[in-house]
């Protein structure tokens, strides 16, 4: 018998982040949109981050963005993340304006640079989970 | 515009400065680490634990209500006592808050400091040198991190330098000089954790941990505490030590968030600095040594932008300069700072710039005629920032 690699953390899903989560397994990143103010906001949260109304519905973004910045990581600090080291942890900017931290796919880290126009895709970890990611 | 009261200008000092053993120190909790700095300030000012009315202090991040653990490790009742919970901007924040408790008459003396086992917590398995967490799990964050292996201060503050790097040209040489410069400083200082030199080439070499920082752009773990004793000024004039005059302090909080608009290459440095040379009355022209909050290189370059030391996007040419030399034209983290000397959350800022401005060191460790200390404090998810001035009195 030999002992499976150990796994990366899942995000623990909060009340309030319930349907993003939930948007993200059918490949949809969901937000917060605010009825008062027209903003979007993120992480998410019961009041809206601009005006404090909790009038807001969840809807769709373009998932389209840039990088704002990102950083790569070379040190191991989870035992889940060592067969990917090195990797990337970026801030993207979606173009509806909130920020958020994702990983991205599909570029070298040697390529890596700011402000790189990127996108949504979706990685489905067979735990049952869907993980937003960006790929330029 | 609401600015800060000159009142408070020089109406108190710090009359009493001190640090515990520092680096590795197993075996020792944070608190008798803080128990014994904050001995050895009581008899650099001459004072005894009677003396003491007020105590404003910081622990581990887990540690509830620690003013009240601490005080009783000391056997000591308050007139005035709290904790604070800034992160690393509420070490200069206790000063302040020990300046307005004594000026409403809360308190006469207070003592104000920082302790933790940092070293020890994240050298005490292998699993937790991988993790190199001071918290415990359930303090960090659950959703959008960990699943993209998100983790510690190292990225949150790397995320700045990149930001920073792609903005204004700035660079790993211009990170290079700052670690090495404050090396060098820790060599003149027989406490300090790291004693051997570093050269721009061992910079270089070292192994990347979360780029752009590689090992010598991060600060250092430490076990270690340190305390001031902060009273009247009137009060001061009597006592063992030459006080140090609080001219002036300021704060200011970007709550939104480090991944929010500018804040991680315009930080709260800027609103809390202009407080602080406000109250003081003085221009950044005018101060001899800054002892600045050096958890990563990187912070050390943009505060220098940020209290107006040098123009926005020019700290690198700045600190390729020389300037923060010892000898140079602005003396910065003149002990080693965090980089080099210990990491003990901006308090070991406080007691070396009062150090400074008592000229008590050798002339290799002595910023040549100090009159005026600025130091600084940042943390609490790296968006809390605080501003002390200092004079020599």
């Amino acid at each position: 018998m030999t002992d499976s690699p150990p796994e990366k953390p899942l995000p623990r899903a909060s009340a309030e982040s319930l349907p993003y989560w939930e948007g993200a397994k059918q490949h949809r990143l969901l937000m917060q949109h605010c009825r008062a103010c027209g903003q979007f906001w993120f992480p998410p949260s019961a009041r809206c981050h601009h005006c404090l109304s909790t009038d807001f519905t969840w809807d769709e973004v373009s998932g389209e963005g840039r990088i704002y910045s990102f950083v790569v990581y070379h040190r191991l600090y989870h035992p889940g993340f060592e067969r990917d080291l090195p990797y990337v942890v970026a801030i993207v900017e979606l173009r509806e304006g909130p920020r958020l931290l994702t990983n991205i796919v599909g570029v070298h880290w040697k390529d890596m640079r700011c402000d790189l126009p990127v996108k949504a895709v979706f990685d489905d970890d067979p735990r049952g989970v869907t993980i937003p990611k960006f790929a330029a | 515009m609401i600015v800060p009261d000159p009142v408070l200008r020089n109406r108190c000092a710090i009359v009493g400065a001190g640090n515990s053993r520092l680096g590795q120190v197993p075996g020792v909790s944070s608190l008798d680490l803080l128990a014994e700095a904050i001995g050895n300030a009581l008899d650099d000012a001459g004072l005894q634990l009677r003396d003491i009315d007020g105590l404003i202090t910081r622990g581990p991040d887990d540690a509830y209500c620690h003013h009240q653990q601490m005080g009783e490790r000391l056997g000591l009742n308050a007139r005035f006592s709290t904790s604070l919970d800034n992160g690393g901007a509420s070490q200069i924040l206790s000063v302040a808050l020990a300046v307005m408790a004594i000026n409403a008459g809360l308190a006469s003396t207070v003592v104000c400091g920082y302790g933790r086992n940092a070293w020890s917590r994240t050298h005490s398995s292998a699993a937790a040198r991988v993790k190199n967490q001071t918290r415990p799990d359930d303090q960090h964050n659950q959703e959008f991190g960990p699943e993209y292996g998100y983790f510690g201060a190292v990225a949150a503050h790397a995320f700045g330098a990149q930001r920073h790097m792609h903005e204004f040209g700035t660079t790993r040489e211009d990170f290079a000089a700052i670690a090495t410069a404050f090396r060098d400083h820790a060599t003149r200082n027989p406490a300090a954790q790291m004693q051997k030199p570093l050269s721009r080439e061992d910079y270089f070499n070292a192994r990347e941990i979360v780029s752009p920082f590689g090992l010598y752009d991060c600060s250092l773990r430490s076990d270690g505490a340190g305390a001031v004793i902060v009273t009247s000024a009137d009060r001061a004039r009597d006592l063992k030590s030459r006080p140090v005059l609080i001219r002036g302090f300021g704060s200011h909080n970007n709550l939104t968030g480090w991944f929010s608009g500018d804040n991680m290459i315009r930080t709260a440095a800027i609103q809390s600095g202009d407080a602080a040379y406000r109250m003081a009355g003085i221009a950044p022209a005018e101060v001899d040594t800054v002892q600045l909050y050096d958890c990563f290189t990187y912070m050390v370059l943009v505060q220098l932008e940020d209290y107006g030391f040098c123009k926005k996007g020019e700290g690198g040419a700045f600190v390729r300069s020389g300037a923060l030399r010892l000898g140079g034209r602005l003396p910065a983290n003149t002990s080693g700072g965090q980089l080099s000397e210990a990491h003990v959350e901006g308090m070991l800022q406080i007691v070396e710039g009062a150090r400074q401005l008592r000229r008590e060191y050798p002339k290799e460790r002595q910023v040549a005629d100090a009159e005026i200390a600025l130091i600084s404090g940042h943390g609490g998810n790296q968006v809390c920032h605080s501003t002390l001035i200092l004079q020599r009195a």
